[in-house]
């Protein structure tokens, strides 16, 4: 009878373990939770951009962010950030039932197996159109994110986690964007100087990134909303 | 005799109220920019990044007086030239319709020292006139939108230059804006040597930038050869300053180039009046 007791324990407990189970909608409630521990928090960064077609040096900036999806970033200098990912993508996936997810096998990410989860909006007319999760279920993060949009293509997002990994929080996030949409005007773009176009067809000039590096992260310090609307 | 001749001649610059002209000109048309872009500068900024901000967002004090100072330099550059051609123009020509030229030379200096003296007072004056725009451009810009990094648009991309690695780079853009402009002010000068009216050699000076310009921007191969040999090519060589990295050997061809037009235009002048028979 004890015996049978301890085969019926461990069978419940596997079953009820979202990895085991199998069940995308378990597993992203994990990372949920995990996300809304975070009601607000204020990071330094420092944004590394490698994108074509842009020349910016390293910039260091201060972060905020605060449920559901208020983010401001604050800069002495000028910071470009991706216009997707940062607080939009947790403000997305806090809203259970703006989507349906689907579950896509797993995959190894360097000495992590992760659960490929395909999340899809329910939303009519939302530009988003797919996101795919890369979750590590023993942690329950995102290791990477795959966003699919209408306006801006396919962006990559890769998740290292170091202190904050107890909130979700990443320390360093890298961003490779889709930068075959960036044109220039013609009327202020001309170049007295150079008289050719330079070829711009491999794969290094249509694809960008930006990466940026965490530190002393502020949790659930109460930031108020009113702070967010300040210039 | 030459210094006295110079001094003789900036001081007839002066006196002339077309000259101011130029600097009422400059100072109405920077306030109306400025004016503009604290109204509506926002839109400005969203012309520049437009195909960028689909996918990313530009955060920090961007419509600061850095990028105003260039957006005021980039529009005005195209029409000073008339304001300079308009007092310098007539320096020689003028003289001639007054019937003063032969007055002028009857003073112990040689015609050679007679154009020369009035080259440098035209060259004063070119020099005052970038002077007032650089101080409206940058310094007053400043002063009304505060500093911060600087975006600027060229053919590669968008190059962000931080806040203390701009101000050399206005420096040197306006000496290299201030050579092209001296540039007009010497041709204005030369065709002034050929010309008996005043005008004549102000109309045929923006003439001759509008056909200059009009072959520069000709997307044309039969042209790719005379292009690079065009002042109005260099004319923009200040921008080049707001690359990154800068490039110096073009920025160098640029001032040699100026640099020989104003030789070969300052050259012919000489001859010209030298050889010039003055019945007025």
């Amino acid at each position: 009878m004890k015996i049978l007791s301890i085969f019926l324990f461990v069978f419940v407990a596997i079953s009820a373990h979202p990895v085991l189970a199998q069940d995308p909608n378990l597993l992203l409630k994990e990372v949920r939770l995990k996300l809304e521990k975070v009601t607000d928090y204020s990071a330094q960064v420092h944004i590394h951009a490698n994108v074509p077609m842009i020349k910016i040096d390293d910039v260091n900036a201060k972060v905020y962010f605060k449920q559901p999806n208020l983010f401001k970033v604050e800069s002495k200098g000028i910071a470009i950030l991706p216009k997707q990912g940062m607080g939009d993508l947790t403000a997305f996936l806090t809203n259970e039932k703006g989507y349906t997810c689907a579950l896509n096998g797993t995959k190894m990410l360097g000495s992590i197996k992760t659960q490929v989860i395909s999340v899809l909006p329910l939303t009519e007319g939302s530009d988003l159109i797919l996101v795919k999760l890369w979750i590590d279920p023993l942690k329950d993060v995102i290791m990477k994110a795959q966003v699919t949009s209408k306006t801006n293509g396919t962006l990559d997002i890769d998740y290292f986690y170091t202190d904050q990994v107890k909130y979700g929080l990443p320390s360093k996030l890298v961003f490779t964007i889709d930068v075959k949409k960036f044109k220039l005007p013609k009327s202020v773009a001309a170049d007295l100087h150079q008289t050719k176009k330079k070829p711009t067809t491999s794969k290094e000039a249509q694809e960008g990134k930006i990466t940026l590096d965490f530190s002393n992260y502020q949790v659930n310090k109460g930031l108020t909303s009113q702070f967010f609307k300040q210039k | 005799m030459l210094r006295k001749n110079i001094i003789n001649e900036f001081v007839k610059i002066l006196a002339k109220p077309r000259s101011y002209i130029g600097i009422a000109a400059l100072t109405l048309l920077i306030g109306i920019i400025l004016f503009a872009m604290k109204a509506d500068g926002k839109m400005y900024i969203s012309f520049v990044t437009a195909s960028f901000e689909q996918t990313l967002s530009f955060n920090g004090h961007i419509l600061n007086g850095n990028l105003i100072a260039f957006i005021v330099l980039q529009m005005l550059i195209v029409h000073i030239p008339l304001l300079v051609a308009l007092v310098t123009g007539d320096l020689l020509s003028g003289e001639a319709a007054m019937g003063t030229l032969r007055m002028l030379l009857t003073k112990p200096i040689t015609r050679t020292q007679v154009v020369l003296s009035k080259i440098i007072a035209a060259a004063t004056y070119t020099f005052i006139l970038v002077l007032w725009m650089g101080f409206l451009a940058v310094f007053v810009g400043r002063w009304v939108f505060g500093t911060g990094d600087l975006i600027v648009l060229n053919s590669d991309g968008l190059v962000i230059l931080p806040e203390a690695d701009i101000l050399w780079r206005y420096g040197l853009a306006f000496f290299v804006a201030y050579l092209a402009l001296l540039t007009i002010a010497t041709l204005s000068i030369c065709l002034s040597a050929f010309a008996d009216n005043s005008i004549g050699p102000i109309v045929s000076t923006m003439a001759v930038i509008i056909l200059f310009t009009i072959i520069g921007s000709l997307d044309v191969s039969v042209f790719d050869h005379v292009k690079p040999f065009l002042f109005t090519t260099h004319m923009a060589s200040w921008r080049s300053f707001f690359s990154d990295p800068v490039p110096w050997s073009a920025i160098w061809e640029s001032i040699w180039i100026l640099l020989a037009h104003n030789i070969l235009f300052v050259g012919l002048a000489i001859f010209q009046f030298n050889r010039k028979d003055i019945t007025s």
